[in-house]
């Protein structure tokens, strides 16, 4: 056990550590927040990755190794427990004489099954409950080793993807053979413009089959199993139509979301960016662009236009204007709401949560199901004397001993 | 709704306060009269709580457990209502004039917090927020009543056998015992908080363990009674090192409730 608690005390630690460091940071971030000594012991350390180094990795598989020991050293003297629970103790927790019907004792201690035995000589008259109340810590520690084998094994396996687009997109999750089309995507707003919900109706397809596509509405909070993964509505933002014109004549056009770009057919070195949207644009000296309200009341586009890799320059388009670079005419309009998907495959979901619903069972027996037993003795003179064990030395249990049995004060207080 | 709630937040703070102090003359006049008004008084203050609470979820339209000020005033609700079951379980009366003043301080802390209601977000808007937040106020009660047996206990190691505390506090071996079962509460609680809000996370986030800081937070709390419950086990950590530890114990708890919120940005930042 004491190579447990040194587990434990490391992981307290570690868990510590790597919710004060901000995680997945790079070496030059450290470097500006703390110092350069710092950010390399941070890096070296992979403390700005904690709870996938492998030391993190390394503390859980001994904890792992630990519980299964544990629990296997103790599993035959538990069955054995188990068994000799059903025998009088040699040492009772509480002894009293009892000069009544003696059948009234164990109606008083709310004891069933009486059995009659033979002990050193002796009419003994035995009962006992709530053995299973032994198994409360070895149900909990196998909880936990599921959980945690559970755990571990999503990490390895787990899959997850993410798209984005406007309805009407059909959309291939990389990776995969699945693609995505977005048939509608609504924002529900409150009276007070807070959004009460996103919700976005999309239909999945595997396209290594030539089956039917499975449709499903998904919202925050509502995610929708489709073709073995699971569909969730993740996040929102803002889209808007680029078109381009060239010589005046129109040539090109495509939805692009904030922070995606769009390369000019013809030549692919020149590039426009769009930075972000401001639906009720105002400028602010000193601050920069904002937006007033989540309204498309004054829409405004910040972009930025880059050739070969080098930024040529970044301003920001009412839904009036239009940037002129060379013979390319170049314009935003129809913005509308994108909405990211994320989309997951974990197939050890469920034996983490049968862990923690084991770990449930485990304390719950542990804390709440008390073995208790209850035997009277004959003694040679006749009268009886009744005992008890409560194999957890329970208070209430000792107590409801000495005012049924006993007979002391019921209401004895502090 | 939300005026009468708030007039009711004030008439609770006012009996909570009247609750203290019969429990103190009770303490110090060794009076029954004193204990049986401390503890109607508590029982009121509690119901009235609970009034303030439904008018506050009424007024709001929705479970009155999503902010700073909810979870404030329903952490003193927990913790006043878990010490009441206690104080009447084991007729350990005493309690009332130690408990108090936490939940009587957690009340006052969330009279200060701002009480504005504000509609949820969407990721809010889940029927685990309920069972997920309540267990939280039970597992935080209980860690509370914890962290207020432990003083008394080491009050009691502290004072011998001198003076009037003697005769009403139960001896060091029942004080022990109390405080493992508070401790116990909390962790099967805690258990259930931590499960239900990872099924929630998973729907919600599409992850039901991500390392978010009040996740990690609740495991560290977790895992810190875990060496508790332990240590318990072998001889020499009953006694005055469990108290001690139930009280670094709470103050890991009162962390994980207001630094982790206050200190380090996360998912949970709203709560």
């Amino acid at each position: 056990m004491r190579f447990a608690m040194i587990l434990l005390g490391i992981l307290v630690v570690a868990c510590t550590a790597g919710s004060l460091i901000p995680q997945g940071q790079t070496y030059a971030w450290y470097a500006e927040k703390y110092s350069e000594r710092t950010a390399a012991l941070i890096v070296a350390t992979h403390l700005d990755d904690a709870f996938h180094s492998w030391w993190f990795i390394l503390i859980n598989a001994f904890l792992c190794i630990n519980l299964i020991a544990c629990n296997l050293v103790r599993l035959p003297s538990l069955i054995r427990r188990t068994k000799n629970y059903a025998k009088p103790d040699e040492n009772p927790v509480v002894s009293a004489p009892y000069h009544e019907d003696i059948n009234t004792a164990f109606t008083k201690m709310k004891m069933s099954g009486v059995k009659e035995m033979e002990k050193n000589g002796h009419r003994v008259l035995f009962s006992f409950k709530h053995r299973i109340g032994l198994w409360g810590a070895w149900v909990c520690h196998l909880g936990v080793l599921l959980l945690i084998v559970g755990y571990s094994l999503g990490q390895m396996t787990y899959k997850e993807y993410a798209v984005y687009g406007v309805p009407g997109d059909t959309l291939a999750v990389p990776g995969t053979s699945l693609a995505v089309t977005i048939d509608d995507f609504r924002i529900e707003l409150r009276e007070d413009d807070t959004v009460e919900q996103y919700t976005a109706d999309i239909t999945a397809f595997d396209l290594s089959k030539s089956s039917e596509g499975k449709s499903a509405t998904i919202s925050v909070n509502h995610p929708a199993d489709l073709l073995g993964y699971r569909f969730y509505q993740n996040s929102t933002g803002w889209a808007a139509n680029i078109t381009i014109l060239k010589n005046g004549e129109y040539f090109q056009s495509k939805v692009v979301c904030a922070g995606d770009y769009l390369p000019v057919q013809d030549k692919p070195e020149l590039v426009i960016y769009f930075n972000a949207f401001y639906p009720d644009y105002q400028f602010i000296e000193g601050y920069g662009p904002s937006t007033r309200s989540g309204k498309v009341l004054n829409p405004a586009y910040l972009y930025s236009v880059y050739y070969m890799g080098q930024m040529l320059g970044m301003n920001v388009l009412s839904s009036e204007d239009v940037l002129t670079i060379d013979e390319y005419t170049v314009y935003f309009s129809e913005p509308q709401s994108y909405t990211l998907i994320q989309i997951k495959k974990d197939s050890f979901t469920w034996l983490a949560f049968v862990g923690a619903l084991v770990i449930i069972a485990g304390l719950f027996l542990a804390f709440y199901i008390q073995p208790q037993k209850l035997w009277a003795v004959e003694e040679e003179d006749g009268s009886w004397t009744v005992k008890a064990s409560c194999k957890k030395g329970d208070m209430l249990f000792r107590r409801q001993f000495e005012t049924e049995i006993e007979g002391k004060n019921k209401d004895a207080s502090y | 709704m939300l005026r009468i709630e708030n007039t009711l937040f004030t008439i609770v703070l006012i009996t909570y306060f009247l609750s203290m102090a019969f429990y103190f003359l009770y303490v110090v006049g060794k009076k029954k009269i004193y204990s049986r008004l401390g503890l109607g008084l508590q029982i009121l203050g509690l119901v009235l709580h609970t009034a303030a609470i439904i008018c506050r979820g009424i007024g709001a339209g929705r479970l009155p457990l999503t902010n700073q000020y909810e979870f404030a005033s329903a952490f003193a609700w927990g913790l006043c209502l878990i010490s009441l079951i206690f104080i009447l379980i084991y007729r350990f009366y005493t309690l009332g004039a130690f408990a108090s003043p936490v939940f009587l301080v957690m009340t006052g802390y969330a009279a200060l917090l701002d009480n504005q209601v504000r509609e949820l977000m969407p990721a809010l808007r889940s029927g685990w927020l309920g069972i997920h937040v309540s267990t939280a106020i039970i597992s935080y009660g209980a860690f509370g009543l914890a962290f207020v047996l432990g003083i008394v206990f080491l009050l009691r190691d502290k004072l011998k056998a001198r003076g009037f505390l003697d005769r009403h506090l139960p001896d060091k071996e029942k004080l022990d015992m109390l405080g493992y079962r508070s401790v116990a509460l909390g962790v099967l609680f805690l258990t259930i908080t931590i499960i239900t809000g990872a099924i929630w996370a998973e729907q919600a986030w599409g992850r039901y363990w991500s390392w978010d800081p009040k996740e990690t937070w609740s495991l560290i709390t977790w895992i810190i009674y875990a060496i508790y419950l332990h240590l318990r086990i072998r001889r020499g950590y009953h006694g005055k090192a469990a108290a001690i530890f139930a009280i670094i114990g709470f103050g890991c708890v009162l962390f994980t409730y207001v630094g982790v919120n206050t200190l380090i940005p996360g998912l949970h930042s709203y709560g």
